[in-house]
């Protein structure tokens, strides 16, 4: 698996400072971690969780395994995809303990805070296409999830879920199989 | 190219392949209208997925104030890197130090008795002829204990080198073996 940490933009070097300090004990450090990625993490587990809520929850808690693991973390790779991956099993974990059965059809209709543009349409759809996630195996779900909202790399995917890119690719292509079955009505519109 | 290039075209949406079979995915297109609408259907389904926005966090500075609330006081636990004990370390070379010994009291009683034990490719007449009296018991002896040490050796080697391998885990990952 190639080393993806050696991108060239400077947050990867500035991040590597900070966990470096953080790895020592700097909460300040790892706060500001927690700043520049917890848009990232909390997509990752929104997407995951199709409830904002939840999502915050498992959010929290992936930063608070991550700062418990920090010296576990390989310096070699990005940070982003061990930290991805942390956010993933929380955001399972979090599934399981609060939704452990019957998830898919109470996940919340429109989001709990909609903006007075959004029409009936536009929520009833983003709703259902919520819910064609939800039903999806958790292995196709997190494919989906990195690739179509974090467009992750097939490699960067792979690194992140430690499988083969064949792998990341038959996930993927089943994942977008299923729901495209689910989602066929809006679909014919587009 | 008269075949459709369906399994292509996922790989082709996600801007993943090499740059010659991109061309030829893009030829193909151009020609072929079943394969243009299996890519439109998903790039459709793309922006479908991506119609439904990420909803603002309910307070992103007091999300970062929280999880500094919660982490634990003391600072991430450091790793201990595990070590063999002595005894283990040992081993290869008190099997050494084993076969030397006995080495050195073969080549004492091949001296003794005049006759090699310690080469007997070089003279093999000596096993026909002494075969089971007390050099011939101490060569097979000598034999059989190299051979064993050898087999020891290599088994020692090959248990230290896979727990190095333990240690050190070409995976980006050492936490959270799960899959997911």
């Amino acid at each position: 698996m190639a080393p993806d940490g050696a991108k060239g933009d400077h947050r990867v070097v500035d991040d590597r400072d900070l966990i470096a300090s953080a790895q020592l004990g700097d909460r300040q450090a790892f706060g500001e971690l927690v700043r520049r990625h917890q848009r990232g993490v909390v997509s990752v587990v929104y997407r995951m969780c199709g409830d904002l809520r939840l999502a915050e929850d498992a959010a929290q808690e992936a930063f608070i395994r991550t700062w418990q693991n920090l010296n576990r973390y390989n310096p070699q790779y990005a940070f982003r995809s061990w930290l991805y991956r942390i956010a993933a099993n929380s955001a399972l974990d979090t599934l399981r303990r609060e939704r452990p059965a019957a998830v898919i059809d109470t996940l919340p209709l429109p989001d709990p805070r909609p903006t007075p543009e959004q029409t009936a349409e536009k929520d009833e759809r983003a709703a259902l296409t919520r819910r064609s996630i939800a039903r999806l195996s958790e292995p196709l779900r997190i494919v989906l999830v990195l690739r179509e909202y974090e467009e992750l790399s097939y490699q960067e995917i792979s690194t992140v879920l430690d499988i083969p890119i064949g792998t990341v690719m038959s996930r993927l292509n089943t994942a977008r199989t299923q729901l495209r079955r689910e989602l066929a009505g809006f679909l014919e519109e587009a | 190219m008269n075949n459709h290039i369906l399994e292509w075209l996922p790989a082709y949406h996600d801007d993943e392949l090499p740059a010659y079979q991109r061309q030829q995915v893009k030829d193909h297109l151009e020609i072929c209208p079943v394969c243009r609408t299996e890519l439109q259907t998903l790039l459709d389904l793309s922006m479908l997925l991506k119609s439904d926005p990420l909803p603002q966090l309910t307070f992103p500075e007091r999300f970062a104030a929280q999880v500094h609330l919660l982490l634990p006081r003391s600072a991430p636990p450091r790793l201990q890197k595990p070590r063999l004990p002595g005894w283990v370390l040992a081993t290869p070379l008190a099997l050494v130090v084993i076969w030397a010994f006995v080495q050195a009291g073969v080549w004492l009683t091949s001296f003794t008795l005049g006759t090699s034990l310690i080469f007997p490719v070089i003279t093999p007449s000596f096993l026909l002829e002494d075969s089971l009296g007390i050099p011939g018991t101490l060569l097979v002896l000598n034999l059989v204990l190299s051979a064993g040490l050898v087999v020891l050796l290599s088994a020692w080697t090959a248990l230290w080198h896979r727990w190095k391998q333990q240690q050190n885990p070409s995976s980006v990952f050492t936490y959270l073996g799960k899959e997911v």
